[in-house]
């Protein structure tokens, strides 16, 4: 007799279960470990840094986490941290982990250092890394972008050859993109305005007007009255409809006149760059005072713009906006790690999400700090949070010298228009001392006041950078001095009595084309002096600078306004026209709708007018 | 050692006597699920507690394995193709964002294009992992299998004692 076949091993369940508790056991003792891994390399990976954590906790219980010794370095100077926290509680929702999802109801930071020194270098950011390539993009873009005059220099030579290649002018790319979307409004508009078939409108509506005002309505009797009357209301609603749409694309075509008139600035502002470039080659130095302030304080100042326009890069590309799919590397494995798509759904959780958290400074020997920080709305979704993220801190931290620290961050990823900002000032910090780039000499600012502020809304930038202070004190290489050009040694001279610093740098236009202008207190005194020590010879040559520039980019630049201006008024004689001419057809048409209507009353239903 | 010793009792008793060669493809097939599919995901679990609980030959879930791992490293780039083409396909879009947001499946990391591909190529190919094996093992013990089991290595590979928690899990 053939048994039956049995598909379950039931006593396998036995073991199985074994294993399973094996399981939990090697979570237990492996989860904390792996899970603080797991944290410092995605932390490390997604800031671009060295993250080290000294311990991390899983509370399951309380659905919480404890973190102690957190550090982040600082990714352009190895052996410091930008950040050290003592210990972290972090208070976790329980329902969304079972979709694998991280939402933290409220994070707790205590003991937080910045800017220490670290023990150990931190080891550099992987190069092939989104961060890293990030951190290496916002680098070359500040040297790519910035050509700060130079003071260092001896012997000016008015006469020196100055030979340009168009290809490295940037007024010839920014006249060139341009000009691409000059053409391309230019098309738009008269598409626009063939679309709206303001012509045939009014030649037709024009005839009927003639024939209308030729029908006598004796003749015409009710029906045929009627019917012109329909006619005659037809014509004035294709006539309003196509004035709104004439409205609209009046609106349109002045939003685009804008944007051409910006693209107007940023080629003239190129072009002031190329005039630097141009005297870079001939290496004439620039003694105009912006150029000063430009010349000593461009390199600091762009240093500070150009890190916090690498960490709005990284939101931006950790923080998309929308409800797109998203494309993530997939997690790091011994097998190939591929890409992890996200799908986020409207109503659901965020993959991330920080509710609140704030910053405590009373615990351990801060409690005469008064100072508060708190921050929320941080999430991997925006668009689902619906808010947007921030972070504020105010107060001061006290010890034998008090800081005044006043900050607020905002990023908001979701709407029509994402965009992140930063407002930072701290009264009472030590600077540390400011080098001049090629001077034999260094200002260490002391005690001051710091302004910062940095706004990126699409390809929009600007920002300011601001220091104060009324101790500086100067410290110059006294062997490179000895040697110093006659230019350096006036600077020195000049500088050296002072004991206030101003400087204030904004920072203007787009990532692809940003400004920047830099002053300070020092830059007019210097100006003055060294105008009338070799004015005269340096305008010769800052004239041929100019002219070599003006001569391969004028006439191209010329017609390019021209061209704008040209479409400009052509788009604005023509609408009106249009519109009269609209206006014109409609008010006949009214008058015989009236004369129709009036005579026919008593026997018709008249129209509304 | 103990463990080696165990994977090629596990191996040579599978090929010879323990289980039918439909009992051995069925391991095989569900063990090549594990080997080709990266390791931590949850389907792995379930997998895992199939060739377990089900009446199929347990170490032929570990030869699949072990058949199918390498493979797995070797065929990751088609995975990857396979798994993001298909999270891709804008009528999916639709399953993958309820998937993707109901509890415990987010686990599977099924919204990994390597571990989906792979997932999908198993399953493709599991009928045909299922049959080939099971004419393979028809075979082999036809022809090969006696002068294997009379050998000295198999010999003194049976006289070991270190199978006998494997023999819970020997089909019957």
């Amino acid at each position: 007799m053939k048994r039956p076949r049995k598909i379950f091993r039931w006593r396998a369940v036995g073991p199985l279960l074994f294993f399973g508790l094996v399981l939990v056991v090697l979570y237990l003792v492996f989860a904390d470990r792996i899970a603080q891994h797991e944290t410092e390399a995605t932390l490390s990976e997604a800031l671009g840094t060295e993250v080290d954590l000294a311990s991390l906790r899983i509370r399951e219980t309380d659905a919480a986490v404890d973190l102690a010794g957190l550090q982040i370095a600082d990714p352009r100077n190895p052996n410091r941290n930008l950040l050290e926290a003592g210990t972290i509680t972090i208070d976790l929702d329980p329902v969304p982990l079972a979709e694998k999802k991280i939402v933290i109801d409220d994070l707790r930071l205590s003991g937080l250092r910045f800017l220490t020194a670290r023990k150990t270098p931190a080891r550099p950011a992987d190069p092939n890394s989104p961060a890293g390539k990030l951190l290496r993009e916002t680098e070359q873009w500040a040297k790519d972008k910035f050509d700060f005059p130079k003071l260092a220099l001896g012997r000016i030579d008015s006469a020196r050859s100055l030979v340009l290649n168009p290809d490295q002018l940037a007024t010839v790319k920014a006249a060139k993109s341009l000009i691409g979307t000059v053409d391309s409004t230019r098309v738009a508009f008269e598409r626009g305005l063939a679309d709206l078939q303001v012509r045939p409108l009014v030649d037709s509506s024009t005839a009927l007007a003639a024939r209308l005002a030729q029908s006598d309505p004796k003749q015409l009797g009710v029906a045929g009255v009627k019917a012109a009357l329909d006619d005659a209301r037809q014509a004035i609603d294709r006539i309003k409809q196509a004035r709104v749409k004439l409205a609209v694309l009046d609106t349109t075509a002045r939003k685009s006149f804008g944007i051409l008139q910006q693209g107007l600035q940023d080629v003239d502002a190129a072009r002031q760059r190329d005039y630097t470039f141009a005297r870079g080659l001939l290496q004439l130095p620039s003694f105009d005072a912006p150029n000063i302030g430009a010349a000593l304080f461009g390199t600091p100042s762009i240093d500070y713009f150009q890190q916090a326009l690498y960490y709005a890069r990284i939101l931006q590309r950790y923080v998309p906006p929308g409800l797109q799919p998203w494309n993530r590397p997939g997690p790091a494995r011994v097998r190939m790690a591929g890409t992890s798509v996200e799908f986020p759904k409207e109503k659901a959780y965020p993959r991330f999400l920080l509710r609140k958290g704030e910053v405590d400074l009373a615990a351990g020997a801060a409690l005469e700090h008064h100072f508060k920080a708190s921050f929320g709305g941080i999430t991997s979704q925006p668009e689902l949070y619906g808010r947007p993220a921030t972070l504020a801190a105010s107060g001061r931290l006290a010890g034998e010298r008090p800081i005044g620290i006043e900050f607020a961050l905002m990023s908001r990823h979701f709407g029509k228009a994402p965009k992140d900002s930063l407002v930072a000032a701290v009264e009472g910090v030590s600077l540390p001392a400011i080098a001049f780039p090629g001077l034999p000499f260094e200002v260490d600012p002391g005690r001051s006041r710091v302004g910062f502020r940095f706004n990126l809304a699409g390809d929009r930038i600007d920002g300011s950078w601001e220091v104060a202070s009324d101790q500086v004190t100067w410290h110059a290489d006294s062997s490179r001095l000895r040697t110093a050009s006659l230019v350096e040694g006036i600077i020195w001279k000049v500088v050296t009595g002072l004991t206030q610093l101003r400087v204030r740098a904004e920072l203007g236009g787009t990532v692809s084309n940003p400004t920047l202008k830099v002053s300070s207190n020092l830059d007019e005194a210097i100006a003055v002096r060294l105008r009338g020590l070799v004015g005269e010879e340096l305008a010769k040559g800052e004239q041929r600078a100019r002219d070599a520039v003006d001569s391969l980019v004028g006439q191209q630049v010329a017609a390019l306004q021209a061209r704008v201006s040209d479409l400009q008024a052509q788009a604005l004689q023509r609408l009106p026209l249009e519109k009269s001419q609209l206006d014109e057809v409609q008010k006949k048409l009214e008058t015989e709708l009236k004369r129709l209507a009036g005579s026919a009353a008593g026997g018709l239903k008249l129209p509304k007018l | 050692m103990l463990t080696v010793i165990k994977l090629l009792q596990s191996l040579f008793r599978t090929l010879h006597s323990e289980g039918s060669p439909r009992q051995v493809a069925a391991g095989i097939m569900l063990g090549a699920g594990i080997g080709l599919t990266p390791l931590l995901s949850a389907h792995n679990l379930v997998l895992f507690a199939a060739i377990v609980l089900l009446n199929v030959s347990f170490g032929g879930g570990m030869l699949g394995m072990a058949l199918f791992t390498p493979l797995g490293f070797l065929l990751d780039p088609l995975f990857d193709r396979v798994g993001l083409a298909l999270l891709e396909v804008m009528g999916l879009r639709g399953l993958w964002t309820d998937w993707y947001n109901i509890p415990l499946l987010p686990y599977t990391n099924f919204n990994n294009s390597v571990t989906l591909g792979s997932f999908v190529v198993w399953v493709v190919a599991a009928v045909p992992i299922y049959f080939l094996a099971k004419r393979g093992l028809t075979h082999y013990r036809a022809t090969y299998g006696e002068r294997v089991l009379n050998s000295r290595f198999m010999k003194g590979l049976k006289a070991s004692k270190a199978y006998n928690v494997y023999s819970w899990f020997v089909p019957q």
